[in-house]
């Protein structure tokens, strides 16, 4: 499954040429991408909008248009995501019960296992494995982070 | 610095119960300030007279420099280190022994040596630096605000009155207009104007919950927003500034049309496009760049929301949170508390409605 990151970067990189936060995710079922994207919060002025629900939204999509039961369909999913799911994230996964998470670096800021224990506050385990190719993941949120994010207000840029 | 602050005047004492009925807001605090101070054991040492404890601080405060937050002396009692510090294998003397002390010192602290409970950390409320006092004297900086967040003085009458009157939308909106389900309304606290209302549908996707809509339709204020809807929301008027698009036309006419609430607010101030900073001292950044995201908006929910949602509100970055009907899944009282969770980079408060439901109607 893990083979999978690169497609999640190609998402990564091409949320980073649209000026927004470069994270990218797949949805894997079996051994098929069925949805993919990029963080589109800057576009959109919602800060909900990561990738991770992007592949939430294009999969509850695909479900409808295929006529699928989308709770057993996210029970077969394997999430692969550049960077540690945030707690939101993580809780939307947690709570949808996708089979498990394949991230690559890890967020210390607000991530969903790092900062908080999710599993815990949901009540709901699932497997989740860090550390892929983190260093690359974390090389691109670096690059990013030393320009500035065009969304935020002037102040928020001067702190960076 | 080391006396214990003086009580002012002497204060009323309350019970939080009394108190929700009258103000029908209450504060939803961090553990820190709503536990006890966890306590942990000490040793100490009595001295014979109160000539040696200048010499006897002075060393202890170089070598075991613990207990900041504590006074180290009470009468001729001295704190010298948590007991944990000390070895199972070891006697105080021996521990003591490592640290050089000079020898009148070191005899001093090994005279009446007890184990003693003393307070964690710094109490944060004044009703919990009351409660340590009877263990060891402790250091205690009283917040006003703080204060004012647990005995529900933080509001004057008139704000408490438009938060309750928001309560009342919630369960209005939703029994009126929305079967029942979850409502949330998005307020600029600067006009006390309404700039987004949202409910949660009937067959909503397992994550469109009331406040993942509401900061969409609040992104919809902002030349944005990312869901696919079938509502039609108020359009702006000719004769005002204000943005109505986050407000879906169905609550806005439901509220315009009614007498009750002819002299509510409506809609956003204007997003303002790369124009200069002005410098405003002391306002905060919605006052200062215009609306980006949530920032400085006040949410108010029906339902508590979740631990998706109450993230959600974080990253949208809330001014605060006011909900009135606790949930079993709840991310800010029932099940956790996410605004306390110090890493994260934005924090809001959190407020729960208290008033019975029935008196809100």
């Amino acid at each position: 499954m893990a083979a999978f990151m690169e497609e999640a970067f190609i998402e990564a990189r091409r949320a980073r040429d649209a000026g927004e936060v470069p994270v990218g995710c797949v949805f894997v079922l079996g051994d098929k991408v069925i949805a993919r994207g990029g963080n589109e919060v800057n576009v959109h002025r919602n800060a909900t909008r990561h990738a991770e629900f992007i592949c939430i939204d294009a999969t509850l999509a695909y479900c409808r248009e295929k006529r699928l039961p989308a709770r057993q369909m996210f029970s077969e999913i394997t999430v692969v995501v550049t960077v540690e799911p945030c707690i939101m994230c993580s809780a939307a996964l947690h709570t949808l019960g996708v089979k498990e998470i394949i991230y690559g670096c890890e967020n210390d800021r607000f991530g969903g296992k790092t900062v908080v224990d999710v599993a815990a506050v949901v009540g709901q385990r699932i497997d989740i494995t860090g550390g892929v190719r983190a260093d690359e993941a974390m090389a691109l949120l670096k690059e990013f982070y030393k320009g500035d994010n065009p969304a935020a207000p002037p102040q928020a840029k001067k702190k960076k | 610095m080391d006396l214990p602050p003086p009580e002012k005047r002497a204060r009323k004492s309350y019970s939080l119960e009394d108190n929700d009925e009258i103000m029908g807001i209450r504060a939803i605090l961090s553990d820190e300030f709503e536990l006890d101070i966890p306590l942990i054991q000490a040793h100490s040492c009595q001295l014979e007279t109160k000539q040696q404890l200048q010499a006897v601080i002075q060393e202890l405060s170089q070598k075991l420099p613990y207990f900041q937050h504590l006074k180290r002396v009470q009468d001729r009692d001295v704190l010298i280190c948590p007991s944990s510090e000390i070895d199972a294998s070891e006697t105080l003397e021996q521990h003591l022994q490592r640290f050089a002390f000079s020898e009148h010192v070191l005899r001093a602290l090994c005279q009446g040596n007890k184990v003693v409970k003393v307070p964690q950390r710094m109490p944060r409320l004044r009703v919990q630096y009351e409660k340590t006092q009877q263990h060891w004297p402790c250091k205690f900086h009283p917040n006003h605000y703080s204060e004012s967040l647990r005995n529900g003085t933080n509001f004057t009458a008139s704000q408490r009155i438009f938060h309750k009157r928001m309560a009342q939308l919630l369960v209005k909106l939703s029994r009126d207009q929305n079967a029942g389900r979850p409502v949330g309304i998005c307020v600029d606290p600067r006009t006390s104007s309404l700039v987004a209302i949202a409910g949660s549908g009937e067959a909503q996707s397992p994550h469109e919950h009331c406040s993942m809509i509401l900061v969409d339709f609040v992104a919809r204020s902002q030349h944005g927003g990312a869901m696919e809807t079938n509502l039609s929301f108020a359009e702006d008027l000719t004769d005002s500034e204000a943005i109505l698009s986050g407000l879906p036309k169905s609550y806005y006419d439901y509220l315009t049309k009614n007498e009750d609430y002819k002299d509510l607010r409506f809609g956003a101030e204007k997003s303002r496009r790369n124009e200069k900073v002005e410098d405003v001292q002391g306002d905060d950044n919605l006052a200062k760049f215009g609306p980006y995201l949530c920032t400085g908006y006040d949410v108010y929910l029906l339902q508590e929301p979740c631990l998706m949602c109450s993230m959600a509100l974080v990253h949208s970055r809330a001014k605060r949170v006011f909900f009135l009907r606790p949930s079993d899944n709840g991310a800010l009282a029932t099940r956790f508390q996410l605004h306390s969770v110090k890493e994260l980079n934005h924090h809001f408060e959190v407020f729960q409605f208290t008033t019975n439901e029935d008196d809100l109607t």
